[in-house]
């Protein structure tokens, strides 16, 4: 269900995001680092999924306020001549590889575990087969 | 129940804010054509010239808005005095000779373009002959103004007193803003006396003709030819006063 209506929003959005109107030049640098927080909070959804300890509170105010405050940030940033928003950039993707890490973790070890299982599953009947025969 | 129904919406919503982000984002970027390798000063270079040239964009309409209202403004401050209708005729007239009111009537359309003869085929030929030059363009207009033209204007730049026809290199700088072939010269005036001028034996148009060059005239019934799009000032010289 929680798959279906990220699907639904996804294309929605793309439909929308394609035939909206183009942004000033001036203000896409800014969301583009708005749109690297989401990406990363989406990220830290996830793995908090995988590690059950997912908060709805904490990830809705992650994506909303991390993307914000980066903006903020950038805009500082361009007030003081020091580019903040690399700096912003860093942290973020640097954070989206550790969680993109533990996603990683987890599948390959529970698909690990599939294939040892069914290895064992295999090795008994081959067992009783030889015993029966 | 409830709780999974708003649990689903917010999902739809956040991947919804997302992605148009994403897509809103790619198609700036790909608009203002950021690509390739440019080194980092090369990039603040261009991204400098792509928000100035939003500003100046930004700025022009803005201006375009004011002298609007400012129209306006005027024929509601002049429409019961008929002193002051007598002024705001004389200002109209004076804007109409200066090239700083949009202009439509008879007269006649040049398309002039590069040869499309190479060196390839034709070896001896000069380079430069194959070439529309800034001197062609100042022959023409100065040919079209001494046969009565009344408002030129070249690749939708207004030809004015002031404006400059110079070489800038591969293009050619008309009032300033830089133009490339195909030129195409629009003028008002009596068209039968501005194709005749033009193209009379011993011509200008004859001898742009000779060199190899495309050239294209023709008579128009009505013809549309923008405002100057700059401000005039005259900084050094002022009006003798009672003359």
């Amino acid at each position: 269900m929680i798959y279906l209506a990220i699907i639904v929003g996804c294309i929605l959005g793309a439909i929308l995001g394609i035939n909206a109107p183009m942004i000033s030049y001036t203000y896409s640098t800014y969301l583009a680092i708005a749109v690297v927080a989401a990406l990363d909070s989406v990220f830290g959804g996830i793995s908090s999924v995988l590690k059950k300890n997912f908060d709805l509170k904490i990830f809705l105010s992650g994506f909303f306020v991390n993307s914000i405050l980066s903006i903020l940030l950038t805009i500082l940033g361009q007030k003081l001549n020091v580019d903040i928003y690399l700096a912003t950039i860093f942290v973020f993707i640097s954070r989206m590889f550790n969680n993109l890490t533990i996603i990683r973790r987890y599948y390959v070890e529970k698909w690990s575990e599939q294939l040892e299982h069914l290895r064992k599953i295999k090795a008994e009947t081959d067992t009783n087969q030889s015993n029966n025969s | 129940m409830e709780k999974k129904i708003q649990l689903l919406i917010i999902f739809v919503l956040m991947s919804m804010g997302l992605t148009y982000g994403i897509c809103v984002q790619m198609k700036t970027v790909s608009k203002n054509g950021t690509t390739v390798n440019l080194t980092s000063t090369q990039s603040k270079l261009k991204d400098e010239i792509l928000r100035i040239s939003e500003k100046y964009d930004n700025l022009f309409a803005e201006l375009e808005e004011v002298e609007k209202q400012l129209e306006v403004e005027r024929q509601n401050s002049t429409s019961n005095n008929s002193n002051l209708a007598t002024l705001e005729e004389n200002i109209k007239q004076r804007n109409l000779a200066l090239g700083l009111t949009e202009v439509t009537g008879t007269g006649v359309k040049i398309i002039l373009n590069d040869s499309n003869i190479t060196t390839a085929t034709n070896p001896f030929i000069n380079v430069s002959d194959l070439l529309v030059h800034d001197g062609d363009l100042m022959n023409v207009v100065n040919e079209l103004f001494n046969a009565g033209a009344e408002a030129v204007s070249i690749n939708g730049q207004r030809v004015i007193s002031t404006t400059a026809i110079e070489c800038d290199g591969n293009v050619i700088k008309v009032n300033g803003t830089k133009i490339g072939a195909p030129f195409e010269i629009n003028a008002i005036g009596y068209p039968e006396l501005l194709s005749g001028g033009l193209s009379r034996q011993g011509g200008t148009l004859e001898l742009l003709e000779a060199r190899g060059l495309s050239i294209n005239l023709s008579k128009q019934n009505s013809i549309k030819i923008p405002k100057y799009a700059g401000a005039i000032k005259f900084n050094y010289a002022t009006n003798i006063e009672n003359y």
